[in-house]
């Protein structure tokens, strides 16, 4: 089993690698879209994988990778299940920052299998930010895409100043206090 | 722009045949070929190398992050590294102290080695031990010359300290005896002009020395009158008692 570390490889030059994990493969190639037709100035690469591991075999090839994206259907448990059991295979150091939780499906609530509780626990016990998005409408796509790339953009070192750790500013909500 | 996006289509068809065919719960890594501006025209302007020195500087920083957090040091490692450098400088001291005394207890033994031979070589009593004998004994004489000699000079020694120290007792009580004298004539001198009749004293004092001054004077002129008379005045007592008397000092009385 090959733990996914994030500071194990040297980062190429002027590019960012970000991974995007779920069970729903066309949404993943969709929001892979999305985030690829938007204006940058670097290169970006998007992995994209149904679970971790990921296969060892790749390893020495695979470049290193900036941003972790889970992606949680809250129509379907088995995507929570699958998600927490691909947790236990990311590095500690990763949840400084560089993962987050994507949650789709929240716009019909009578048809939510998942409870909120559930998914916002899961967001505070790994000190990640959640982010809701409908990525069936246009829009919202091209939002996520948006907010993802500046993310990405922080967690790879690109924008000076700022890093990674700062993103606990996105997990405190109004309500909390 | 249109080129561009055939080609991305092309690698997603490619990266999808791929997934189809792929085991399922594997992944799929779809390179993206997001290349803004053909490869060949992305000019490296001033900018664009400023923007890349800056984010080499803040992915320069996380890595140093990571590794100062990683190598920390626990407080109790550094003391219990204190405690072993203090454990290891006495265990070295010891084991100084140990071999000096080993290197001690060996020069004893040769020299009780050495005697023992000796003594053996003496019991033969042939010319050699006779030889020995007699050097032993030169020895022995020159040992107690030498140590009588040490004995005298330090006797000497002593005696010569013993009278530097009296010599200088002797000055410092000099010195105190001067400086009472010094200090009980001021004291007199002070009382003496402080006291109310003082101007009547100095008068008298004048006068008196007016009048000794003169006493004095006219007894020598009397004196050389009759001396210069060359007179023999030790035959007649009255004038021999007059001259003894004018050589009375006036002062001293």
């Amino acid at each position: 089993m090959s733990l996914v570390r994030p500071f194990d490889k040297l980062p190429t030059l002027n590019s960012a690698v970000i991974l995007l994990v779920g069970t729903d493969e066309r949404r993943q190639q969709q929001l892979a879209e999305a985030i690829l037709k938007e204006k940058k100035n670097f290169k970006i690469n998007i992995h994209v994988a149904t679970s971790l591991p990921l296969p060892a075999e790749r390893d020495h090839v695979r470049p290193r990778i900036d941003l972790i994206a889970f992606m949680i259907n809250m129509q379907s448990k088995h995507s929570l299940r699958n998600v927490e059991a691909s947790l236990s295979h990311i590095d500690a150091n990763f949840f400084l920052g560089k993962v987050c939780f994507l949650i789709t499906g929240v716009g019909r609530m009578n048809h939510c299998s998942v409870e909120m509780n559930a998914v916002r626990k899961l967001g505070n016990l790994y000190c990640s930010p959640v982010l809701f998005c409908e990525l069936d409408s246009e829009g919202i796509r091209a939002a996520t895409a948006q907010r993802l790339l500046r993310m990405l953009q922080i967690c790879a070192g690109h924008v000076p100043g700022v890093s990674a750790l700062f993103f606990s500013s996105l997990m405190k909500s109004s309500i909390d206090e | 722009m249109e080129p561009l996006q055939r080609v991305e289509a092309a690698s997603k068809a490619l990266g999808k045949l791929a997934a189809h065919s792929a085991a399922a719960g594997g992944s799929v890594e779809t390179g993206a070929a997001s290349r803004l501006g053909a490869e060949a025209g992305e000019k490296l302007d001033l900018v664009t190398l400023f923007r890349l020195r800056e984010q080499i500087k803040q992915q320069l920083m996380e890595y140093n992050t990571t590794v100062h957090s990683g190598e920390e040091s626990i407080p109790d490692q550094a003391i219990e590294e204190k405690l072993f450098e203090a454990a290891t400088e006495d265990l070295e001291r010891e084991m100084e102290q140990a071999k000096v005394s080993f290197q001690n207890k060996t020069l004893v033994l040769q020299r009780i080695q050495l005697m023992d031979a000796l003594r053996t070589k003496l019991r033969h009593n042939d010319s050699d031990s006779k030889l020995i004998l007699e050097t032993i004994k030169h020895i022995i004489m020159l040992s107690t010359a030498i140590l009588e000699s040490q004995q005298q000079a330090r006797e000497l020694e002593e005696k010569l300290n013993e009278i530097k120290k009296r010599r200088f007792a002797l000055k410092q009580a000099g010195e105190h005896k001067l400086l009472q004298i010094h200090t009980l004539k001021k004291k007199q001198k002070e009382e003496l002009e402080g006291m109310e009749v003082g101007e009547m004293l100095k008068r008298i004092c004048r006068n008196l020395q007016k009048e000794t001054q003169m006493t004095t004077l006219i007894q020598n002129i009397f004196q050389s009158i009759i001396i210069g008379s060359k007179v023999n005045w030790a035959e007649d007592p009255v004038l021999k008692a007059i001259v003894l008397q004018l050589e009375k000092n006036v002062n001293c009385i």
